[in-house]
């Protein structure tokens, strides 16, 4: 018996290798036990936190994979927009049963270059004809109108910027229910200026300048900036109005391209008055 | 005392570098994955009884198991190579034997020893960690060639480790 306990001791390296070894397989024959993996909660929630505290340093090195996220998920929202559709149910118009068809859909795209010190400035983005770009279609950033599409290679667009003074969009004051025509002709990428607002409209700094939405570029209501100045010349047709643009073009990241989708049917009917 | 704490920090210091970034590293889609934690079981002061050295192993594989909520193949690769240690290290024992309360590095062993040492006892645990984690042999070549693969980056991360801290040590003295 004694020489028994004295050949364990002497080999109890062995044994302790075996044993744990032993345990080991135990461990992995087990290892898609669900129960036992519960017998780790505690445990789990130290590791889940140091893994959080991980996230937390390492998420910001992802900013941009998730902001493309996330415009990608407002573009899906705001294709949802009460906005985006058009009211059908007016009398004795009832198209399969459905209230609300829409009209207008926004395309998420990224800007790729972009220019504010020229002249004419134009920007590029990230997504072309095979994403369903087409000239024409306005470009709208989170604050405000950026340009509108002027052409488009399959993968890739360039966009007349509205700071190119070759470039007019109609606009309206909504609060006094005046059009206008903007032109950027200030050479300062924070403002420009409003045309052709008949000199009895009483605008006043601070009124919100929104698109007009009757050249199907823009829909109605996408902001173009604030009245910062209002100049009511004698000699003049019209007021001279400055606006703070409401977006700053010089920090462009994401923007969303409009397609309006009842385009074609309206331009296809004028079409055929213009023919007569 | 104070080999014990900065046993202690090595463990704390090579788990979180391994569970925070070197199991994320992706290098090669995932074929290559240096375990650089096996450091901690190989830098174990000599004078530790091989039973120690085993249950420091297995508790050092545990840990990671736990982290990378693997079953057991951790503890079981560490064990393997904790009792691999007392042979290799009988192996490469110089003739006036090792020196008492002091640990494995360049500084103690020399440039080559310690490149022989992690050579002989690193690839002992990667090729028992990737075949475990495959679970079948028909895969052998593959599993082989990543196990030998990322043995070579963590001899090659070993080796940078120990100049590193090394030089630091160097510089206190």
């Amino acid at each position: 018996m004694r020489d028994l306990f004295r050949f364990l001791w002497r080999s109890r390296s062995t044994l302790l290798f075996i044993g744990l070894m032993v345990l080991s397989f135990l461990w992995l024959a087990n290892g898609n036990d669900h129960h036992r993996a519960q017998t780790f909660t505690s445990s789990q929630a130290a590791i889940g936190t140091l893994y959080g505290w991980r996230d937390q340093v390492v998420r910001y090195t992802d900013l941009d994979g998730e902001n493309e996220i996330l415009a990608a998920a407002q573009a899906e929202m705001m294709n949802r927009m009460r906005s985006s559709y058009l009211n059908s149910s007016a009398p004795f118009v009832v198209v399969n049963d459905t209230l609300l068809q829409q009209q207008y859909k926004y395309i998420s795209t990224r800007v790729l270059n972009s220019t504010t010190s020229k002249q004419k400035n134009f920007l590029t983005l990230d997504k072309g004809g095979k994403a369903g770009l087409a000239a024409g279609m306005g470009v709208i950033a989170a604050n405000g109108i950026v340009g509108v599409v002027r052409e488009c290679s399959p993968r890739f667009s360039t966009v007349t910027s509205v700071l190119n003074s070759s470039w007019n969009i109609s606009v309206l004051n909504p609060r006094t229910e005046h059009f206008g025509l903007l032109n950027w002709d200030t050479a300062d990428p924070t403002t420009a200026r409003v045309k052709d607002i008949p000199k009895h409209a009483r605008i006043v700094v601070g009124d919100t300048i929104v698109t007009g939405g009757d050249d199907r570029v823009f829909p109605k209501g996408v902001p173009v900036g604030v009245v910062e100045s209002v100049v009511n010349d004698d000699g003049a047709v019209a007021l001279d109005i400055i606006v703070r643009l409401s977006h700053d073009m010089t920090r462009i990241g994401h923007v969303w391209v409009v397609t309006d989708l009842l385009k074609l049917e309206r331009d296809t009917l004028e079409a055929k008055l213009d023919a007569e | 005392m104070i080999t014990v704490l900065s046993n202690v920090i090595r463990f704390v210091v090579l788990i979180a570098l391994q569970v925070l970034l070197l199991d994320h590293m992706d290098l090669a889609n995932g074929w290559v994955v240096p375990y650089l934690y096996v450091l901690f079981i190989m830098m174990l002061p000599f004078e530790l009884p091989t039973w120690s050295v085993l249950l420091l192993g297995f508790a050092t594989g545990a840990t990671m198991d736990f982290f990378s909520s693997t079953p057991g193949m951790h503890a079981g690769a560490c064990t393997v190579m904790a009792f691999a240690r007392t042979g290799v290290l009988r192996l490469l024992e110089p003739r006036d034997g090792y020196e008492f309360g002091v640990a494995p590095t360049v500084q103690t062993m020399g440039l080559v020893w310690v490149l022989t040492y992690s050579a002989l006892l690193v690839p002992i645990h990667h090729l028992w960690l990737f075949f475990t984690e495959v679970f079948r042999f028909d895969r052998f070549p593959e599993t082989f060639g990543r196990a030998l693969l990322s043995a070579l980056l963590t001899i090659t991360l070993i080796m940078l480790v120990q100049l590193i801290t090394g030089r630091q040590e160097r510089k206190r003295a």
